[in-house]
């Protein structure tokens, strides 16, 4: 089962980029907000570590731009929203998953799995 | 949580992050963390299991942002770069080797066959050796007892000019060498090396 959820781990590392660049693709959000968002559409990121270290570079890369909003009786929040940059990243990336994502479909479609009862 | 962000700072702070920069951070971190909490989660929900290691969260947030201090090298140091010599030079100190490997080794054998009259005969003849003339020249055939001035024999007059000039070749061949040996020597590099640097 370890090996499990250290594929899982792997596979979703490789391509958490893309899943922030795509929460992102529907409206700015910050930090926390992100993870919401990847939770509800059933990624959850305990296992994974943390999301800001990966902002950081997507900022840093010029993928994502930020502003300063005030939040709800809060401190200011940090935005993130997608870039030129970043929109194209988006794109690109995606269709990149897609032929990963084939061509590992193709080769592990020959395996029978059996349901133990 | 309170103690989790001041371990950030701390870490921030021993990597030179600006202080705005990491105040940025740390009220960003806050406000998530506090907000996961109002709404019945946990830091974990946060920040997954970087929240057992704050300092090497820390690190990662800052390095992926890239606003740590930039790290001065200290061991080994950058080399130098080795100046660049005039292509004459290494040509003219190699012919210097040569010539003074060459006094020295005229000396040595001149100073190997000083004992030999053929030698000395023709280190006499080349290089005018006095009294060498009289002493070859046909003299008539008189009784060699009878005339025998007693002197210095061939091989003790050559011996003086020859010696001298195997002294003289071997002391002008010796410091040649040095010379040339110092100029490739390493304390000779590293003087150069200083300059340029």
């Amino acid at each position: 089962m370890a090996n499990v959820d250290s594929r899982r781990s792997q596979l979703l590392r490789g391509v958490l980029d893309l899943c922030l660049l795509a929460v992102m693709g529907e409206g700015p959000a910050y930090g926390y907000e992100m993870t919401k968002r990847l939770r509800a559409r059933g990624l959850s990121i305990v296992g994974e570590g943390s999301i800001y270290p990966l902002l950081g570079r997507l900022e840093r890369d010029g993928l994502v731009e930020t502003r300063r909003e005030a939040s709800n009786g809060g401190p200011p929040r940090k935005y993130y929203s997608l870039s030129p940059d970043g929109e194209r990243s988006l794109e690109a990336g995606v269709e990149e998953w897609k032929a990963a994502r084939d061509a590992i479909d193709g080769a592990l479609d020959v395996v029978k799995v059996e349901v133990m009862p | 949580m309170i103690e989790f962000v001041e371990e950030c700072r701390r870490e921030w702070r021993r990597l030179g992050v600006p202080d705005p920069i990491a105040n940025e951070m740390a009220i960003d971190l806050t406000a998530d963390i506090e907000e996961a909490e109002a709404e019945g989660g946990s830091a974990e929900d946060v920040l997954g299991t970087s929240l057992f290691d704050p300092r090497r969260f820390a690190a990662a947030w800052a390095g992926a942002r890239g606003v740590t201090a930039p790290t001065v090298p200290v061991d080994p140091p950058t080399p130098l770069r080795p100046e660049r010599q005039p292509w004459y030079r290494p040509a003219a100190v190699i012919a210097l080797m040569a010539f003074g490997f060459l006094m020295t080794l005229t000396a040595a054998a001149l100073v190997a066959g000083r004992h030999s009259s053929a030698v000395a005969a023709r280190v006499s003849r080349a290089f005018e050796v006095p009294g060498s003339t009289r002493l070859f020249a046909p003299t008539p055939p008189t009784p060699p007892f009878r005339y025998f001035v007693p002197g210095p024999s061939l091989a003790a007059q050559s011996t003086g000019p020859v010696a001298f000039l195997a002294f003289a070749l071997l002391l002008v061949g010796v410091v040649v060498l040095g010379l040339a040996v110092l100029y490739w020597s390493p304390w000779s590099r590293r003087h150069s090396d200083r300059r340029v640097g």
